[in-house]
């Protein structure tokens, strides 16, 4: 700033009006009910973040629209999901046919107890005392009490009472154990029974097939 | 140059205030009321009309449009008329407008506690209630231009840009997704079904966020917070992009409520992008908040009113971070129909704008009454209980909704579902359940800490009715921009030409994403075996409505392994084409129903099941939270309006045959005798005219018609 006329010139020219707390520049004009506005430029940072989520969003739906038939992602994501999901099983259950696991008693009455607890104790109580589905811990059985029976009944269900069909959410393995823990509540005599329904059962006429 | 005077009216300022403070405290108090109920089922005290899926309406409706919508409207009435130096154009129309929204919001909770809902999330009022709240905002659209173009400065500021934008956007969003067809006085069916009623809705419901609890408050935080501070906003440049980027790009991200449901993937992927691009735009907002602070950190640390600005704009940056990588898809495959959802929009709700109502209420107020604040230390108190609150309430469902979500996808090594039975993944979410209410009862309490703050302020002072100012008038301006001038800047001293821009800006994301959806067939592929609902399950899908089970139940299987072997095949979008409205659900409280009366599936139930579980959950699963419904059985179906929901059905272009609703009535007998004989065989005895058989006979219908073979010519 040497002479007056270029400081006049420069004053008018860039409005320097500066906020002293920040050192920015105050905008000339912009006050509303006393509220001023200064003429900061948008954090770089902030720009570049919006410029990358452009490019990301631009990417995103190149893939989508060009290079996928977007009619059919998710089919097919969920057809991977299934296909990688079948040969996962066949490895396992193969695995499982080569070298059965031996397992103890308390290993398999442990296993049956837990399915128990989680889906059959529902409608059949906490106990097998019944509930909405019949008592289990006494000597009358509505379908047959055998171990084929009960292994019959839980893969198909008896759909019209409610029973739906475990097939496809329990494991063999998971069945045979929890027949096995269901069989063992047999007179318990829990609180709460529910009267006997079907007819009298004798487990003597049964051949015991352990799993 | 010659001063003008005139008057600011501080009356409906006061006013808006009080009805703020009053729908908070209810707002509140019905929130804390559902987060206890949703774990503590018999909080309904047995009652039909306070169930969880009708309190549950009623909080969110006022917590948004009372409390928040008031909040607007004290906001609006105090800051514009001095922005623009002139009185509200109108202060009959702000009496009409003040008077008529609290009508709409007392209307509002008695027909929401009564059943009246159109079932659709956060747009539940019915038809008449609609068309009210249309006028109401029409009225206070003409109160805002009034008083823009009486305007005593050349400009209209960054705060009246975003109420322009809030003002159209929530106007086209309510009308085009309220359209429907009455059948009563008090009841109607949406003209979309299916998925196009779902992305309408979607589109609606997502800019509700936007332009109901974002734009308008960020024209409050324009205002409240460089006055709170006294200091310069950060950078006018900012404003002008994040300004229309925001409302341009946040109308397109409605379909992120629907991913992985059956909505076409070319739509989910443009409300994935847009989400993801919304993050700087939103953070420009942030930004110019927190950033409008600099000079005056050490006032932060003593002003409650500063503080509680500081955690409302900190938790609209997190919220609007959270928001877009909840909309990345495998994010959202976890998250969605979680609590982490909830927890989610309570960090906008409870942070954004809660505390940014706060901090106005605590400035305002001592203003409007010529007085100092009441007392600091209690509005210091409200802030550290609230941020606390805050904290109580988030963090559990976040671990709640991971924790569930976990527990979904979970597969043993055999390859079946870790949980089958989903209440599993319910009682595991208890204790957080507990833990959000308690956060959500100290939030309470810091309400009640500003109740008593203000009341003793405005006690302690005297309301300055009219305020009398005087500022020079305006010259005429030139009608075509300056040299000298910016385009922007020219924009701002044309508000109606400001009006058209932001129109059209709100507009083509709606219109690009709607429209096909109505034009090209291949976005709902035709299931030739999905047939319209009979009589007697349409009335038990208009009871479902009316209970409010979307609230807990989803009705949309999505394509993972995980879904489909816990509920059955994953929905399609043929599937829901007489579906008005759509219940997909956005929450899942309990399991999904999409596949409920399919008898080879995982979920069947025999009839004899529903009906004992409709009347006691508990009986049937021990640990249920679901409430009781014994009136079901006792309540007879309205055979009346059987003809007129046909009838209406018939015009929304559902193919009943001609002259069906003289007929659908006896064909609705016979279902209902079939099923209550199907009862009686199981030994519970009902007379058929009941609505516990309607609802459960569309139980039965739920999901069912892929399941059929397709009409012959599909199978040749």
């Amino acid at each position: 700033m040497s002479t007056k006329e270029e400081k006049k010139h420069e004053q008018h020219q860039a409005k320097p009006e500066i906020d002293e707390l920040t050192n920015d520049q105050l905008l000339e004009g912009h006050e509303f009910d006393g509220i001023r506005e200064l003429d900061n430029q948008l954090p770089p940072w902030l720009k570049y973040l919006f410029y990358a989520s452009i490019v990301f969003a631009a990417s995103y739906l190149t893939l989508v629209f060009v290079f996928e038939d977007d009619r059919v992602i998710q089919a097919k994501e969920y057809q991977k999901e299934m296909a990688a999901y079948t040969e996962e099983e066949e490895a396992a259950e193969e695995e499982e046919q080569a070298a059965p696991v031996a397992r103890t008693q308390e290993e398999i009455m442990a296993s049956g107890e837990e399915t128990f607890s989680k889906i059959c104790s529902v409608c059949h109580g906490k106990f097998g005392e019944g509930l909405v589905g019949p008592n289990f811990t006494d000597e009358y059985w509505i379908h047959g009490g055998s171990r084929e029976d009960m292994h019959e009944v839980i893969v198909n269900g008896v759909i019209e009472k409610g029973m739906i069909s475990y097939k496809n959410l329990l494991s063999e393995r998971q069945i045979q154990d929890v027949i096995t823990y269901i069989k063992s509540l047999q007179g318990t005599n829990p609180p709460n029974q529910k009267e006997p329904q079907g007819e009298k059962y004798d487990p003597e006429s049964e051949e015991e097939t352990p799993s | 140059m010659e001063l003008q005077k005139f008057t600011y009216d501080n009356r409906i300022t006061r006013d808006f205030t009080v009805a703020t403070i009053v729908w908070g405290v209810v707002g509140m108090l019905v929130g804390l009321l559902v987060a206890l109920q949703i774990f503590i089922p018999e909080m309904n005290f047995s009652l039909e009309y306070t169930t969880f899926g009708r309190t549950r309406p009623v909080h969110t409706n006022a917590v948004i449009f009372a409390f928040v919508g008031n909040a607007i409207f004290t906001a609006v009435y105090y800051s514009m008329p001095r922005l623009l130096k002139t009185s509200m154009y109108s202060k009959l129309l702000g009496k009409i407008h003040f008077w008529g929204w609290q009508l709409i919001i007392v209307a509002a909770a008695v027909t929401l506690l009564a059943g009246y809902t159109s079932g659709k999330e956060y747009a539940e009022l019915e038809w008449p209630l609609d068309i009210a709240i249309t006028l109401i905002w029409v009225i206070f659209g003409i109160n805002i231009f009034g008083t823009i173009l009486q305007r005593r400065v050349s400009h209209i500021y960054v705060a009246i840009w975003f109420y322009i934008a809030t003002w159209v956007t929530v106007a086209v969003l309510h009308i085009v997704n309220s359209i429907e067809i009455p059948y009563s006085l008090m009841k109607s069916y949406p003209v979309y079904a299916g998925i196009q009623d779902a992305l309408v809705q979607w589109w609606y419901g997502h800019n509700a966020v936007a332009f109901f609890l974002t734009t308008p408050f960020l024209g409050l935080m324009y205002y409240f917070v460089p006055k709170a501070a006294n200091r310069p906003i950060y950078s006018y440049k900012l404003s002008i992009v994040h300004f229309w980027s925001l409302i341009f790009i946040y109308i397109w991200a409605g379909p992120h409520h629907l991913l992985y449901s059956s909505l076409p993937d070319w739509l989910q992927a443009l409300g994935t992008t847009f989400s993801i691009m919304l993050i700087a735009p939103s953070w420009g907002g942030m930004i110019n908040g927190l950033l409008t602070l600099r000079g005056a950190w050490d006032k932060v640390r003593r002003d409650p009113v500063l503080k509680m600005f500081v955690v409302g704009i900190t938790a609209y940056g997190m919220a609007t971070f959270e928001g877009p990588m909840l909309s990345l898809k495998t994010v959202n495959a976890i998250s969605h129909f979680t609590d982490w959802t909830v927890g989610h929009v309570h960090i906008g709700a409870l942070g954004w704008n809660g505390m940014l109502t706060f901090g106005m209420l605590y400035w305002l107020v001592p203003r409007i009454y010529n007085t100092k604040l009441y007392s600091v230390k209690l509005a210091n108190a409200h802030f550290w209980i609230s941020t606390l609150a805050i904290i109580f309430y988030a963090v559990p469902l976040y671990i709640g909704g991971i924790t569930q979500a976990l527990m979904w996808k979970e597969f043993t090594p055999e390859g079946y579902l870790a949980y089958p039975n989903f209440l599993e993944t319910v009682t595991q979410l208890i204790p957080m359940y507990a833990t959000r209410a308690f956060g959500g009862f100290l939030y309470v309490v810091g309400m009640f800490m500003l109740v008593f703050n203000v009341v003793k302020t405005a006690k302690q002072g005297k309301l300055v009715a009219v305020e009398e100012v005087e500022a020079p008038a305006l010259h005429a301006q030139s009608a075509v921009k300056t040299k000298s001038e910016s385009w922007h800047g020219f924009l701002e001293r044309k508000p109606i030409r400001f009006l058209i821009f932001a129109t059209i800006a709100i507009l083509i994301g709606g219109i690009f994403e709607i429209i096909p959806t109505y034009l090209i067939n291949s976005n709902v592929p035709i299931i030739s075996s999905v047939q319209p609902y009979t009589p007697l399950e349409l009335q038990g899908r208009d009871i479902y409505v009316r209970e409010g089970c979307y609230n807990c139940h989803s009705q949309m299987i999505r394509p993972f392994r995980s879904e489909t072997e816990r509920y059955g095949e994953y929905s399609k979008a043929g599937e829901f084409i007489y579906d008005h409205p759509f219940q997909f659900g956005s929450k899942r409280t309990g399991p999904d129903l999409a596949r409920e009366g399919v008898k080879t599936g995982r979920l069947y139930k025999p009839n004899a099941w529903h009906y004992n579980h409709f009347i006691d959950p508990q009986k049937m699963n021990e640990g249920s939270i679901m409430p009781k419904y014994p009136w079901l059985a006792e309540k007879d179906i309205n055979l009346k309006s059987t003809a007129p929901k046909i009838r209406a059905m018939k015009k929304l272009g559902v193919p009943y045959p001609d002259n069906y609703e003289h007929k659908a009535n006896d064909d609705l007998l016979k279902q209902a005798e079939e099923i209550a004989q199907n009862l009686r065989e199981s030994g519970i005895e009902t007379e058929s005219t009941k609505e516990i058989i309607a609802l459960i006979a569309y139980m039965q219908r739920l999901g069912t018609d892929i399941m059929k073979p397709q009409v012959e010519e599909e199978e040749e």
